[in-house]
């Protein structure tokens, strides 16, 4: 009668398979509360600006996240991802706010292979803030962002530079756990942005003197051609 | 004592079914109402989210636009998630009309005029307000073993809800009238073993509130 040996290294027996699970669900449990920001984001209902417009989202705002560490032991700390979602908002938005939208291949610049347009637009997050009811007496969830934008030529020549804000909030809802309501809020503020974006882009000083320059120069009366400058 | 614990239950059950008490008051004063209803235009009901320290819970909007289709179904009640998506981006908070006013240079732009034809807006109702809780008393004890689990106490807390809606006449782009509605309630939850909440419906009464007094003015049947 053969019986055959298996080794079975000491972390295998069920005990101490149990001991692990528990403490890997104790130090899942001490870990960041993570949000991955995930919405839908509705085109903006209006008449297309006459402009080809590139988009360049450099690595951080493309893979945007804000980490806010614990304070004190009966906090916790929070990682919220908002890269995904801000580049789904904002190729919806730019897609339908101009006549063409194109993502460029490279950095505005010199040299760099980049299909032609008329500007390309790097937005960048310059801070993000949030609050949950368990930091303020007030019962709902907020996002607060600072965006800034830079509206340059193909070669890298910048054309305006300015900064905006969004917000959003939530208020606070039976059975809504803490990380769906900071992401229905985030979905909110990214709404927002997209609401301020659209609605001021033509009122920021530079763009505006910009649009007006291309305006004049379209209406310039072309040069006659050869044919039409002919004699007697 | 068999009947003793059959009657434990039962005891639960009839004052788990029963709710709080909530005293209600609604205003209202309206003008040029239809007098043969809407027809097959439709109304939309929107929530106010301007204030920083709260925000018109889109359940009670929810709650009111169902109240008004269920009693009428000629009514035809746009959803408020339907119609700021398809109006986007000028029902946002930072880009809503203030003012029936405001409409006018709303529809200066072509496809917001188009989508608001194809919508057959003939209403849009702005609710804005809020359901909080007031005060909150007694406390709870809960434990587990292994025998099993129960809890023991008794807590109350009160609700207060204050909500107004302000109709707007999109042909005429007027002010038409103003519901007011403010309800107030106190929910008892004692635990003998099993905690047995007693729940005033406050939110839910001040939506029937102002969805009645809507229907009466929107309706030809009420």
């Amino acid at each position: 009668m053969s019986r055959s040996m298996i080794s079975v290294p000491d972390y295998c027996r069920p005990a101490a398979l149990a001991g692990i699970l528990v403490a890997l669900a104790v130090m899942a449990g001490c870990g960041p509360t993570k949000v991955v920001v995930e919405g839908n984001f509705p085109p903006p209902l209006m008449e297309p600006l006459p402009l080809s417009l590139g988009v360049w989202y450099v690595e951080d705002f493309a893979n945007h996240e804000f980490f806010d560490e614990a304070k004190g032991r009966s906090e916790s700390s929070w990682l919220v991802q908002t890269g995904a979602a801000q580049v789904q908002m904002w190729d919806t938005l730019l897609g339908s706010m101009f006549e063409n939208f194109v993502h460029m291949k490279g950095p505005p610049g010199p040299g760099q292979m980049n299909p032609v347009v008329n500007a390309v637009l790097i937005p960048h997050v310059d801070e993000l803030q949030y609050t949950i009811p368990t930091q303020t007496n007030v019962k709902v969830y907020e996002i607060w962002m600072r965006y800034r934008f830079e509206l340059v030529k193909v070669n890298g020549e910048p054309i305006a530079e300015w900064t905006m804000s969004a917000y959003g909030k939530t208020p606070t809802a039976f059975l809504q756990s803490d990380q769906a309501a900071v992401n229905l809020a985030a979905v909110v503020a990214l709404r927002d942005a997209g609401a301020n974006f659209a609605t001021g882009f033509n009122r920021v000083p530079e763009v505006q003197q910009w649009l007006q320059a291309r305006q004049q120069q379209e209406r310039k009366p072309q040069a006659p051609r050869l044919e039409e400058v002919s004699t007697p | 004592m068999n009947r003793f614990l059959l009657r434990v239950p039962l005891m639960c059950c009839a004052l788990a079914v029963g709710s709080g008490c909530v005293t209600s008051t609604v205003d209202e004063m309206t003008f040029n109402e239809p007098a043969e209803g809407i027809g097959d235009a439709s109304v939309v009901i929107l929530g106010r989210r301007h204030a920083s320290d709260y925000e018109t819970e889109p359940d009670f909007i929810e709650c009111v636009g169902d109240h008004i289709a269920s009693r009428d179904k000629s009514i035809n009640v746009i959803g408020e998630l339907e119609f700021i998506n398809a109006l986007y981006p000028w029902f946002e908070p930072r880009t809503a009309p203030l003012r029936p006013e405001d409409i006018d240079r709303l529809l200066l732009q072509e496809p917001v005029a188009e989508k608001m034809a194809e919508l057959k807006t003939e209403y849009m109702i702005w609710i804005d307000g809020s359901t909080v809780r007031t005060d909150s008393a007694g406390s709870m004890t809960c434990g587990i073993g292994p025998g099993g689990a129960g809890c023991f106490g008794f807590g109350t807390w009160g609700n207060d809800a204050n909500y107004e809606a302000t109709i707007w006449d999109f042909t005429d782009k007027a002010e038409v009238g103003r519901i007011n509605t403010s309800a107030s309630g106190q929910s008892y939850m004692p635990a003998v073993v099993v905690p047995i909440p007693i729940i005033a419906p406050v939110q839910g009464t001040a939506c029937d509130g102002i969805g009645d007094q809507l229907l009466e003015f929107l309706s030809s049947e009420f």
